[in-house]
């Protein structure tokens, strides 16, 4: 098998591409928008992201049935050293619906800077994380996709798999401001993409990224070390949380953080449902062996 | 008697001064307008109404001037640009012109009651940063010489206008234009120099939005200060975008794909030929620096601008 059929049977099938677009030319403007969104270039995108979402990932989504017309805030757990998650959320967004929308991720600023991949993040949807980016798009009725616990939660040691990190607070008062409900989804498998050994953080800061991750795999196994195991990915989807009315006015940082650990709860109940439905996974041994040596010091 | 009302427009021999001299004319027919430049003015078509200057910007000179003439209002669009089109531009002369320039011009507007003062800032004062906000509004900080030294002068006359304007509100109306991308068969700046010259690359690896106001919108809303638009600093866009990549591809279809990253190495050989590459002008290709129309909309009619970002693009591609 050459290259380009392996890339075909990986793709999405182009009827299947072409539903998608037709449905989001009827929700979205041809031309770009101010944060640089090419809906044609869902096309391309899509190909290969949305292969790799279905064929490589075998990607299923629990919980479709909480997600009206409405936009919303969608906080997601992170994981994965490269924050594959964001795309699979962005394609289940697009491929599990009727009505498919894109997702607006956050994107942490070394993302913008990065050649090529920036033009193509944005084209795709994303936006630098930046407070008055959130706010201008929940004003034009966009959902965005966040991940509150930033770089530390793609960034985290084997042993830290699955536990949440600290949230931060910005995305509540956002949603506190635009009255925007708040979805909580989970993403199970993507922790396994990159089994770590470990995380040069020099390096990493070298370059200006969240991790420089050494897996069994990567470097030694060269290019092919670099890809991401073909972990297989539940995305769980919660009920949407309103946002608490009473400190629409008036709120203290004690009031968020209250508010703030509402959500994280519910995207913990989340992970821990979605953990017991796993599907099992050859590399989940030597994950499990590196979290205990990761324990045993 | 009602005393006939007297503009001066500094840096007259600029495209963009041309138009807003029609402009301003044809709004306001009744208005005299003397218009001041350094560089040659014989060339410039006759204006009914306007009367033309040939003057350098030393304090003498201007002083005379503002003496004899009594104007009500300034227009400073007198800004020397990076353009290579102007041999002299080097930083030291920018500065001079721009920034001590600039500030003979305020002291001598207030020492000579001017009515209103309307200056020409640019939208490269903010700075084009991978974390900029899409969009940026008037009170974000004026970051463009952190990155490049180059732009200097700009940041400078900009604060140097802002100052003026709120220490000295109560007796001299000021209005801050910092308007984005300013294009259109006569500009001549930087961006319009990449934009229309084939020897430029298009970009390959970066491509921010931008907006771009045609020069006949700009002239328009620069008119329109002269009455409607209140003391303040505004941001001067359109609402439509395209990127960078699109509108190079759409003026100049056969430039070449080339790397922006191998760009900036190689800038320094390449502004030995056909085309220069000021500095600043990379990282305007890189990252997005978007304006915030708000404030300016609060002040102009519905469907105010004429051309969109289409039109001024088709109209630049005219022969």
């Amino acid at each position: 098998m050459n290259f380009t059929n392996l890339i075909n049977k990986f793709s999405l099938p182009e009827s299947e591409i072409n539903h998608v677009y037709d449905r989001l030319s009827e929700r979205y403007t041809k031309n770009p928008d101010p944060w640089g969104l090419k809906v044609e270039n869902t096309r391309k995108s899509l190909k290969i992201a949305g292969g790799l979402y279905r064929n490589y990932f075998n990607t299923r989504v629990f919980g479709k049935e909480n997600v009206g017309e409405e936009n919303y805030i969608v906080v997601s757990n992170h994981s994965g050293q490269i924050p594959f998650d964001g795309m699979i959320l962005s394609c289940a967004f697009l491929l599990e619906f009727e009505n498919p929308r894109i997702l607006r991720t956050m994107v942490e600023r070394f993302v913008t800077t990065i050649p090529f991949f920036s033009s193509f993040v944005s084209e795709s949807g994303g936006v630098l994380g930046d407070r008055s980016n959130c706010l201008e798009l929940l004003k034009r009725k966009e959902s965005v996709l966040v991940f509150p616990e930033g770089a530390k939660g793609i960034a985290k040691g084997t042993k830290d798999f699955y536990k949440l990190q600290n949230f931060t607070r910005g995305f509540y008062k956002l949603a506190l401001k635009q009255n925007t409900k708040i979805l909580p989804v989970s993403v199970i498998g993507a922790e396994e993409f990159y089994p770590l050994v470990h995380n040069f953080k020099s390096i990493a800061k070298l370059l200006k990224i969240p991790a420089f991750p050494i897996t069994p795999f990567f470097p030694f196994a060269g290019i092919a070390g670099a890809l991401p195991l073909p972990s297989p990915v539940d995305v769980h989807i919660g009920e949407p949380i309103e946002v608490n009315k009473d400190l629409i006015t008036n709120y203290s940082d004690d009031d968020i953080d209250l508010e703030v650990e509402k959500v994280k709860n519910s995207i913990k109940s989340l992970l821990n449902e979605g953990l017991k439905k796993r599907r099992p996974f050859w590399a989940n041994k030597i994950t499990e062996s590196l979290k205990e040596s990761e324990l045993n010091g | 008697m009602v005393k006939q009302k007297t503009a001066l427009i500094l840096g007259i021999s600029g495209g963009l001064a041309q138009i807003t001299a029609k402009v301003l004319r044809r709004e306001n027919p009744e208005l005299r307008i003397i218009g001041v430049d350094n560089r040659p003015i014989s060339k410039l078509p006759e204006l009914s109404g306007v009367v033309y200057k040939k003057l350098r910007y030393s304090r003498n000179d201007f002083e005379r001037l503002f003496r004899s003439y009594k104007f009500d209002y300034v227009f400073h669009l007198g800004r020397m640009t990076h353009a290579k089109s102007n041999p002299r531009a080097s930083l030291a002369q920018r500065l001079d012109l721009n920034v001590m320039g600039t500030n003979r011009i305020l002291e001598l507007s207030l020492e000579h009651n001017i009515k209103k003062l309307i200056m020409l800032s640019t939208w490269h004062v903010y700075g084009a940063f991978p974390d900029n906000s899409i969009f940026i509004n008037e009170n974000s900080l004026l970051r463009a010489s952190i990155q490049n030294a180059d732009l200097r002068d700009v940041v400078e006359m900009d604060q140097l206008s802002t100052n003026f304007m709120w220490k000295n509100q109560a007796e001299i109306e000021t209005v801050v234009f910092r308007p984005c991308s300013i294009i259109g068969p006569t500009i001549q700046n930087s961006m319009t120099k990449y934009l229309t010259n084939n020897f430029a690359p298009v970009g390959i690896d970066y491509d921010p939005m931008m907006q771009f106001i045609h020069e006949y919108d700009m002239a328009k809303v620069l008119s329109r200060a002269l009455k409607s638009i209140p003391t303040g600093i505004y941001n001067v866009a359109p609402d439509d975008f395209i990127s960078i990549q699109d509108a190079k591809k759409f003026i100049t279809p056969k430039a070449l794909p080339f790397s922006i990253i191998a760009l900036e190495g190689i800038a320094k050989i390449i502004n030995q030929t056909s085309w220069s590459v000021p500095s600043y002008l990379i990282d305007y290709l890189k990252y997005p620096c978007l304006l915030s129309n708000k404030e300016l909309q609060k002040h102009l009619p519905k469907n105010f601008m004429r051309y969109s970002v289409q039109d001024s693009l088709e109209l630049m591609r005219l022969p």
